[in-house]
């Protein structure tokens, strides 16, 4: 309360969970929320939106789409809790990685510039695909399937539902504490730094025409034609298991 | 009357304790948590598996207990559904590995960074300490790090790990990963015999007496000194009533205890009360948080009541002489710490590579109907997920957590746990640090 009757200021207001401006939904020392984020947000340098919630609105915003919103962004449309703020950074992810949040918050006090994508986000962090770096690349590349989950072998994007390919962060270039990733433990990516976190049916590739969706700004055409290519071998190597103890 | 209101500061997600006086003495207290997020509605009618990768989400600390509780209740639809799921020694061990992980985190990072500084506070009420200026600060989270490094090799990552599926886990480490995942784990087993204990694991859980404990330096021991000096081994009690319904390698079955007289216990009689709460009430209740109670009586759960019921000689000791306290139950999460530590030492020596991660279920899930309960022990305690599926989408979902246990409310007739433990003290701060004893979770609570 002391901090609210002030009139310090702050290079930044970091915000966690989703916002709504019903009071009914969300107060504090029984103040409707929307007077302490208001006051506190208008004393900030930046607001970091640290999590899919608060970026987008998340997991919680699907309550109530109407009223529950991230900062900025409800969804992917542009008019969240506010309908324009023009020193935002979102940096989305169900959880934030810490070293995303940490590295752009030590960027901004050094005083440098941070050039964030068309959602807000910090280009060096989500221009990269959670795709990349990914152990399975391979079978992707030839169109080699996970036959079942807990196997080091196959692609989890054609039938396990990974959003890896469509998904910007570097979840599999900085790995998460400091050892691992979803789809290095062999689960798929679920998508949890985009504005559509969290889709239906997490676990099942959604399909058109039994086809896939195409990866991130990748033509269908030239997707499914080298994904046509690719299919029609059969790469032994890669249909073997990674570590065969009868070899 | 006097009542006082007061924000709960350090602990997961936010908390009011509002105390009512009567001679300075509180003569109640009502628990207050205001997140409600709606997780279980939100379930509602998605396809089944969708829980195992949203129910994490109730909880930055507890996400591997509930990715761990879903998978047990799909799994247990499943089987309603009259097909029995074979999970591998080596996917159970997986599970355990995870969640151990989780419980050895949370207890030190508790301990360190909430229970030390609060003890400096009560004797203090101006310190503020500075996490950056203190060494061993830095090395407990350093073993936390790695605590959960160690776990991360099998779950992918912490938190919000989704490592397990119907029929099994999804990893399939191998012997390397195993002996990189041990490094990690003798890091955190070194800090605890260099700090927290103050000897070797080893002569640490061959202890059976707390005055053992005590005569070692160590931040355990300094913990209970200053406990000992501002009370608390007296101060917190409750119905010294505890229950520990999920599996332990440590106890066979679900069990409850009476003081130190130990019963089986059914998950049938465990009840989910909406007093006092918005959802009964939107004008008179106070809280989000609904409690739990077991045939109508509140019961205290977590690492003490899990000790109580395996009938621990070490925690026997500590109750003999300070019997529920909030000096036994802080106590019984360092001493379930060293038992984690070795138990998970163990199951990384012995797990067997050469077995499945995952025999995947043979029915379709789309046209899956039935219904499961699946129960674990949490850090914080018995941790419940009871699902409803018809033709593989979520009927109801329901989530009752280890916080709904501890720090329900009930009324001054019949006080829940944390209640009980509160009323009769004379100070604030005391309170404060007796309702902080239970590790305090909002975020569970009102998912």
């Amino acid at each position: 309360m002391s901090l609210l009757n002030s009139d310090v200021t702050f290079d930044f207001l970091i915000l966690e969970g989703a916002l709504s401006h019903d009071e009914r939904l969300i107060q504090r020392f029984n103040l409707p929320f929307y007077e302490i984020l208001d006051t506190l947000a208008a004393r900030a340098k930046y607001i970091i939106c640290a999590g899919s919630c608060a970026s987008f609105g998340g997991v919680f915003r699907l309550r109530d789409p109407e009223k529950i919103t991230g900062a900025l962004f409800s969804g992917k449309e542009k008019g969240g809790y506010w309908l324009e703020k023009n020193n935002i950074i979102n940096i989305s992810g169900c959880p934030v990685h810490p070293r995303w949040l940490v590295e752009t918050l030590v960027a901004l006090h050094h005083g440098e510039k941070v050039l964030l994508d068309e959602f807000l986000r910090p280009k060096e962090v989500f221009s990269y695909l959670a795709h990349h770096g990914c152990l399975r690349n391979e079978y992707f590349e030839w169109k080699v399937d996970s036959k079942q989950l807990g196997e080091r072998e196959g692609c989890l994007f054609y039938e396990h539902g990974c959003l890896g390919p469509m998904s910007h962060a570097n979840c599999n270039k900085i790995l998460w504490n400091d050892i691992s990733s979803k789809t290095r433990a062999g689960s798929p990516c679920l998508g949890c730094t985009e504005f559509d976190f969290p889709r239906r049916a997490l676990y099942e590739t959604q399909k058109n025409m039994s086809l896939p969706q195409t990866p991130f700004g990748i033509s269908k055409r030239a997707y499914y034609s080298l994904a046509g290519v690719a299919k029609s071998f059969k790469i032994e190597r890669l249909e073997k298991k990674l570590i065969d103890e009868n070899d | 009357m006097k009542m006082t209101k007061e924000i709960i500061e350090r602990i997961e997600g936010e908390a009011t304790l509002e105390l009512e006086w009567e001679n300075e003495q509180v003569s109640f207290a009502k628990i207050k948590f205001f997140n409600y997020r709606g997780i279980e509605e939100i379930l509602k009618k998605r396809p089944l598996l969708d829980a195992l990768a949203l129910t994490p989400r109730v909880c930055g600390i507890c996400s591997h207990s509930h990715a761990i509780a879903s998978v047990l209740a799909i799994e247990e639809c499943y089987k309603s559904a009259g097909e029995a799921l074979h999970i591998t020694q080596k996917a159970k061990d997986i599970r355990e590995i995870a969640l151990n992980a989780e419980k050895i985190h949370n207890h030190i990072k508790w301990y360190f960074f909430t229970i030390l500084p609060e003890l400096k506070r009560v004797g203090d009420t101006t310190y503020a300490g500075n996490a950056f200026k203190d060494k061993q600060w830095f090395q407990a989270q350093s073993a936390v790090m790695q605590s959960l490094k160690m776990g991360a090799h099998f779950t992918g990552q912490w938190p919000h790990g989704s490592f397990v599926m119907a029929g099994g886990v999804t990893c399939d480490p191998l012997k390397s990963d195993l002996i990189s995942a041990q490094g990690c784990l003798d890091a955190v087993i070194a800090f605890c015999e260099e700090h927290f204990y103050g000897m070797p694991l080893e002569e640490f859980l061959s202890f059976d007496s707390a005055l053992q404990v005590m005569s070692s330096p160590s931040a355990l021991s300094y913990g209970i000194d200053e406990m000992i000096k501002h009370g608390f081994d007296r101060l917190g009690r409750s119905f010294d009533r505890f229950l520990a319904l999920g599996e332990s390698y440590r106890y066979e079955g679900s069990l409850k205890a009476s003081k130190t007289t130990v019963l089986g216990a059914d998950i049938k009689y465990v009840h989910e009360s909406l007093q006092h709460t918005f959802f009964e009430d939107k004008h008179k209740g106070y809280t989000y948080s609904k409690s739990a109670m077991y045939k109508r009586n509140y019961c205290e759960v977590g690492p003490l009541a899990r000790l109580m019921v395996s009938k621990d000689a070490l925690m026997r000791d500590f109750h003999r002489r300070f019997k529920d306290a909030a000096l036994t139950r802080v106590v019984a999460r360092a001493v379930e710490c060293a038992h984690l530590l070795w138990r998970t030492k163990v199951l990384i020596d012995h797990i067997n590579l050469k077995e499945p991660s995952l025999i995947p279920p043979k029915k379709d899930i789309h046209s899956l109907s039935g219904s499961g309960i699946g129960v674990i022990e949490a850090p914080r305690g018995s941790l419940i997920h009871s699902v409803v599926v018809h033709q593989g989408l979520i009927e109801s979902y329901d989530i009752i957590t280890p916080t709904v246990w501890n720090l329900g409310n009930g009324d001054k007739q019949n006080p829940s746990t944390a209640q009980k433990a509160l009323i009769g003290l004379n100070s604030f701060t005391k309170a404060d640090f007796i309702l902080k004893s239970f590790d305090v979770c909002s975020v569970c609570t009102t998912q």
